[in-house]
């Protein structure tokens, strides 16, 4: 079903830094972020008629739906709000349910705003072993990072993928982190680095993975006609789709229709986006920003992507595909590895985007970006979600 | 079937959205179901009454708390069990009223033509006091030890100041809600002035309803929505202003007087905010919220108290509740509302109308 | 549940105080501790017992499909259909996907460790649990061993209690 007639956009972006640890109250953090998005949209709190909040998971910050505290910092008092919880797609999320409100005529100019405070609590894996079910699998100690280096291993046995071919892609999304001021992680380690870093899960290391990352990130989406010819750059939603799996892992070991590594959730939201969107892959873009909380989950995401088959992966990153200067970038934040605030980071996939095609990315703009890609991915590696937007 | 409907100065062209099917379950303590057992069985049943295949769901909206659920990360081992392997799927951290609101914005708006929307709580599984204090700001409310009864106690102390016609029918308004079998050890702890009468019964609740664009028995005719501040010292505890506002943005939609609401299902926690809350939406003057709840034919506070209570399934099956009701031919047009936590700072309400010329009968299915 | 506040780090007056009630950070020491008691369900339910009383693993088969699920459930997710045919799966099967856990993090398992998902004979699906006996001295080689998907076998605890950790994988050649 065409979204394109919808015509929505995003108009503004405002960002905390992203850091290990913020010492401002949350809805200090927000009233900053959505302050810096309503003005870089040239709008004010009054003209807003929808707050979504995205948060996640409560645990990690030790507190019991912390949106109900910091949503009113969003200008949500009088006005519709609802919070998403999907996990790591859960910015990407709330910007989605904000788009269907908007769609559905309940409002012009919406705020999103995607939040983590995951350094309050203190130890983050013990709380991500508490995501996975009680009744079959948490007493055998998963985590989010073994849960990805589950998957890891069926890549090296399928794709051929080692240790160093990952170690590559690291070290471009920490070259492109290096332009980004709001990047946690700002330091241009190299794949030797990456190799030696700590080994947390094996084939995964410490620099394989993302970072503890705390910070807000806010969207202003409006229905765009009632904004043309305001003179202002918008980013145009072409395209979006968001798809789930099953939960169980070990259903898709053996999947006819796609298993584990084959991410058919990804597959299915890219062709649905890329359709509304009339391009046929990623290539077509300038940007593509990969919501990928480990190396090997970004690599992953090329099959269904269309930037390449999956079983030339390995190639496409030997290749030098994606870096900085050439034709499609991908992650010029440097993504996930160099800030993962988890509440926060789909969203952020989509801001980088926005701000690429508005060309508002500062000494990160990739030039003469009009086409970009934003993924978003989470739970047990079973919610996507693929938006395109454009100039 | 589309349709024109008033927003704030101009009007919108629409989908218009009608209810199929719904399922409420209510149990407690149910050894032979896990969590997901007991949402898929309420979830397949929903598809069963509105005779809809699993294939035809397009999208699936649900409400759920991870700290209610015990489940970091809920919807990632939950949302299969509500019929999302595939599916366009979300989850709001919010009340099922909300989820509600946004299932009819996915289909009003033409994006998609079917959505399922499932809310829950098993309150059996976790600790529900402790996860109420946990709602609190740490640096201010939760060391006073703070809960949602807590609120709701002082609500009441003040509603007895200003509506001193409350304390005269309250005893009627509690016979009323009737005794429920098995409730022992399911009452939260009292706040004074209330009473364990007029408490809620903790229970384990699953909440689903069958949201399509093709013309059903009932149809959504309205849905408003408001948010008040996060502090209760900055609300009015009493006058429940985002209620107000989310009924009279529904009702207008819908283009009705409250006048004409013969079915009421106003979410609340206790028999006080039901009160108040029935003076919010004006389907009762000022002060006699309590004396309707004793007494008003357009209330079924047994049937609502019966169903037991459990964050964020309740929005969600007051709506259920109110389309069955509408089904049944307990009236022709519904008014229903969800509140959130804390305290009802957010609220959602919808108003749904009986579908002229549509076999009402079909699988009434409730519970 | 209980928050005590405390003053922060350093710069406090010997009363605790703090010197500058501008710039100085209040933080509050907090505690997330709540208990649950999970309904396993009928399915779970016999699947556990099948452990603790038989040290037999059980699947259940849904006739749409025609997938037998293990570990046992009571519904389908992909077909959305209840079932309750029950089948006993073999105890040897082939690891299709593992890790090694190197690093340790309070209340997980105490590193080195390896878990994976094993592919029961006659099952569907694939099943995770911890893999014993395999050398991890160096890391690289014990993983270029493992990705090879060797058969392995169920070893069941001494004592079991009705848990998934009742029982382990190990390598079957390891016995050879
Ligand atoms: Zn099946």
């Amino acid at each position: 079903m065409p979204r394109t007639g919808h015509g929505l956009a995003v108009a503004g972006v405002g960002q905390t830094p992203y850091r290990r640890r913020h010492e401002g109250s949350t809805p200090e953090l927000v009233g900053q972020a959505v302050r810096e998005a309503l003005a870089d949209a040239g709008l004010t709190a009054r003209d807003v008629d929808i707050v979504v909040g995205g948060f996640a998971p409560d645990g990690l910050a030790g507190e019991n739906c912390p949106d109900k505290r910091f949503l009113p910092a969003a200008c949500a008092i009088g006005r519709w709000s609802m919070r998403i919880n999907t996990g790591g797609t859960t910015g990407i999320a709330a910007a989605y349910a904000a788009m269907d409100l908007l769609e559905a005529g309940r409002g012009d100019v919406a705020v999103v705003v995607g939040v983590e405070r995951m350094a309050q609590a203190n130890s983050v894996p013990a709380v991500f072993n508490s995501i996975f079910d009680p009744i079959y699998e948490r007493d055998t100690g998963l985590s989010t990072i073994s849960m990805g280096a589950l998957r890891a291993t069926r890549m090296m046995a399928r794709w051929g993928y080692a240790r160093e071919v990952w170690a590559q892609v690291a070290e471009r999304n920490f070259d492109n982190a290096s332009r980004n001021p709001l990047a946690q992680i700002r330091t241009p380690y190299g794949a030797e680095d990456v190799l030696r870093s700590r080994m947390i899960a094996w084939p995964v290391t410490q620099l394989d993975a993302c970072p503890v990352s705390e910070g807000v990130c806010a969207v202003v989406i409006v229905r765009s006609e009632r904004f043309e010819g305001s003179g202002r750059p918008l980013a145009h939603v072409r395209g979006r789709a968001s798809v789930s799996d099953t939960y169980n892992m070990g259903d898709r070991v053996h999947r006819p229709i796609g298993n584990l590594e084959d991410m058919i959730t990804l597959s299915r939201s890219a062709e649905r986006a890329y359709a509304q969107a009339g391009i046929s892959d990623a290539r077509q873009a300038q940007v593509v920003e990969i919501h990928a909380p480990f190396t090997h989950a970004e690599t992953m995401a090329y099959g269904p992507l269309r930037l390449c088959d999956a079983p030339d992966g390995p190639d496409l990153v030997r290749s030098g595909f994606g870096r900085w200067g050439t034709e499609t970038v991908i992650n010029p934040s440097g993504g996930p590895q160099a800030a993962n605030p988890v509440g926060a980071t789909a969203l952020i996939r989509l801001a980088e985007c926005a701000q690429q095609v508005m060309g508002s990315a500062g000494e990160r703009q990739v030039p003469g970006a009009r086409v970009a890609v934003a993924t978003g991915q989470g739970g047990a590696n079973q919610f996507s979600t693929c938006t395109v937007l454009s100039a | 079937m589309r349709a024109t409907r008033p927003n704030d100065d101009e009007e919108v062209d629409v989908q218009r959205v009608y209810v199929h099917g719904t399922a409420v379950s209510s149990s407690w303590a149910d050894g032979s179901a896990s969590l997901t057992d007991l949402i898929f069985r309420c979830v397949r049943r929903a598809l069963d009454d509105a005779r809809m295949p699993v294939g035809d769901l397009e999208a699936v909206v649900l409400a759920a708390h991870d700290l209610v659920d015990g489940r970091s990360l809920t919807n990632m081992i939950t949302a299969p069990a509500a019929a999302a392997f595939l599916k366009d799927e979300t989850r709001l951290g919010d009340d099922g009223a909300a989820a509600f609101v946004l299932g009819d914005a996915r289909i009003r708006s033409g994006s998609v033509r079917t959505c399922l929307v499932a809310a829950w709580g098993r309150a059996s599984e976790g600790p529900a006091d402790d996860i109420a204090r946990a709602l609190f700001d740490p640096f201010t409310t939760r060391p006073l030890g703070m809960t949602e009864i807590g609120v709701s106690g002082l609500r009441a102390s003040r509603a007895l100041i200003e509506h001193p016609e409350y304390a005269e029918h309250r005893a009627a308004a509690a016979t009323r809600r009737g005794e429920v079998e098995g409730a022992a050890g399911r009452i939260p702890a009292a706040a004074w002035p209330l009473r364990d009468t007029e408490l809620p019964i903790w229970g384990d609740v699953v909440s689903a309803v069958v949201l399509s664009s093709e013309p059903g028995p009932v149809e959504v005719l309205g849905a408003g929505m408001s948010t008040e501040p996060f502090e209760l010292g900055d609300r009015d505890l009493t006058g429940l202003p985002a209620l107000r506002s989310a009924g009279e943005q529904a009702l207008r939609e819908a283009r009705r007087s409250i006048d004409e609401v013969d079915v009421l299902e106003i979410d609340a926690l206790t028999m006080f905010d039901e009160a108040l809350a029935l003076e919010a939406v004006g389907a009762t003057g000022s002060g006699r919220g309590m004396e309707a709840l004793a007494l008003d034919p357009r209330l079924d506070p047994a049937g609502a108290r019966s169903v037991g209570y459990c964050a964020p399934a309740m929005g969600l099956t007051r709506i259920a509740r109110a389309v069955q009701r509408v089904r049944e031919g307990d009236g022709a047009l519904a008014l229903a509302s969800g509140s959130s936590v804390v305290a009802a700072q957010t609220q959602a309400a919808v108003v749904l109308g009986r579908a002229e010329g549509h076999d009402t009968t079909h699988g009434r299915s409730c519970r | 549940m209980s928050s005590t506040p405390v003053p922060p780090d350093g710069d406090a007056a010997a009363d605790g105080s703090t010197t500058d009630p501008v710039a100085e950070p209040v933080t509050i020491q907090g505690h997330w501790d709540f208990g649950y008691t999970y309904f396993a369900g009928a399915s779970a339910s016999r699947f556990f017992n099948e452990l603790r009383l038989n040290q037999r693993i059980m699947g259940t088969h849904c006739p749409t499909c025609d997938r037998v699920l293990v570990p046992a459930r009571g519904f389908c997710d992909a077909c959305y259909v209840e079932i309750d045919e029950w089948r006993e799966v073999g105890t040897e099967g082939t690891l299709d996907s593992f890790t090694i856990l190197t690093t340790s993090f309070p209340g997980l398992p105490e590193p080195p460790t390896v878990v994976g998902y094993v592919t029961l004979d006659g099952a569907s699906t694939a099943l995770l649990n911890a893999v014993h006996g395999i050398d991890l001295h160096d890391f690289d080689e014990a993983g270029a061993l493992l990705l090879t998907q060797p058969r392995v076998r169920v070893v069941f605890s001494d004592k079991c209690e009705g848990r998934i950790t009742d029982f382990a994988f190990e390598l079957v050649a390891a016995d050879a």
